[in-house]
C-alpha cells in the first residue's frame, strides 16, 4: 500500500442521515435526550424541526471511512480523537474524509497518522480530528 | 447553578465502574445503524463499541452522569471531544471491566452561548479476565450549557 504524507483517503459519503438510525442508537445507548428521536423536542429548543444525529454515529462514519481504507479490519484503528463542531440533522448528506500527515514505523508495524473530518454537504464541518491506523 | 468551587471539587471523582459485554446483537445493530454492514462479520467488535462499552460500564446512566454535574438532559449537554487509544481488539462476547475518573473541569463564558462548563473524564477498558492489560483508554469532554 503506497502511502505517504499528503495521501488523501477515499471519502465515504452518507447520502441521507436517517432518523431511524438515530432511534436505534438512542435505544442502544440508553440516551434519554429527545433531540435525537423527537422533532417536537428540537422544535421546542429552536433547533429546527429535524432531529439531531448522535455524536457517536457521526464518529462511526469517520471510523468506517478509515477502516474501509485499511481493508475493513477493525483492529487496525489504533487511535482517534474528534472534536464536535456542528450538528448533523436528519436528512443531511455527510462526507467523511482524511489525509495522511505522517507515516511511521513502530515495532515493525507501519502506522499512518491522519487528519480526519466529517463535513455536512452545503453546511459546516461537523467533526474534526486525527486518527492513527496500522497499514496493511 | 453549580458553583465553580463545587465543579472543581469533582476533579478526581472515581466513577463506580462496572462490566460490559459487547453482545452479538448489539454489535450487529451498531454496525447496521452506523451504515457499516461490512463490519458485522469482521470477527471483532465495531470500534464504536469501545465508546458504548465505556459509557455503559462507567456505572452511571447518562442522566446520573449529568446529575453529578448538577445538570440533566434537558439542559442540552453535548459531547465536546472524544478520543480513544486501542491496544488490543475488543471481542464480541467477552466481558470487559470499565474504570475511570473525572480529570478536569473548566467554566467558560461565550458571547452567544453564555456560561458553559466543560467536563473531562478518562475511562479505561480491560478484559475482566485480564485486569493487568489495558485494552483501550477513552478521553471525553462534555459541554454543559448553564442557562440562568
Amino acid at each position: 500500500m503506497d502511502v505517504q504524507v499528503g495521501t488523501e483517503l477515499p471519502a465515504r459519503v452518507v447520502q441521507q442521515v436517517d432518523i431511524g438510525e438515530m432511534k436505534t442508537m438512542a435505544a442502544l445507548l440508553r440516551d434519554p435526550n429527545p433531540i435525537h428521536w423527537d422533532p417536537e423536542s428540537t422544535r421546542a429548543l429552536g433547533m429546527g424541526d429535524r432531529t439531531v444525529n448522535q455524536g457517536p454515529i457521526n464518529m462511526a462514519y469517520v471510523m468506517n471511512m478509515l477502516l474501509a481504507w485499511v481493508g475493513n479490519e477493525p483492529t487496525r484503528l489504533r487511535a482517534i480523537t474528534l472534536r464536535f463542531m456542528a450538528n448533523v440533522f436528519d436528512g443531511d448528506r455527510v462526507l467523511a474524509g482524511g489525509r495522511v500527515t505522517a507515516v511511521r514505523e513502530v515495532n515493525g508495524e507501519r502506522l499512518a497518522d491522519c487528519e480526519v473530518w466529517l463535513d455536512v454537504t452545503g453546511g459546516m464541518r461537523a467533526l474534526a480530528g486525527s486518527a492513527t491506523v496500522a497499514l496493511p | 447553578m453549580i458553583t465553580e468551587e463545587e465543579l472543581e471539587s469533582l476533579v478526581g471523582t472515581l466513577f463506580p465502574g462496572g462490566t460490559y459485554t459487547p453482545e452479538p446483537y448489539v454489535n450487529w445493530l451498531t454496525s447496521d445503524c452506523v451504515l457499516a454492514p461490512e463490519l458485522i462479520n469482521a470477527g471483532v467488535a465495531h470500534p464504536l463499541m469501545i465508546y458504548m462499552a465505556t459509557q455503559a460500564g462507567l456505572g452511571l446512566s447518562l442522566e446520573e452522569l449529568f446529575a453529578l454535574f448538577k445538570g440533566s438532559s434537558e439542559d442540552g449537554p453535548m459531547l465536546g471531544e472524544w478520543g480513544m487509544e486501542v491496544y488490543s481488539a475488543v471481542q464480541v462476547g467477552t466481558s470487559y471491566t470499565v474504570s475511570g475518573a473525572i480529570t478536569g473541569v473548566l467554566r467558560k463564558t461565550g458571547k452567544k452561548t453564555g456560561v458553559f462548563d466543560i467536563i473531562q473524564f478518562e475511562l479505561q477498558l480491560r478484559a475482566t479476565s485480564d485486569a493487568d492489560n489495558l485494552v483501550a483508554v477513552t478521553r471525553s469532554s462534555f459541554i454543559f450549557p448553564r442557562r440562568g
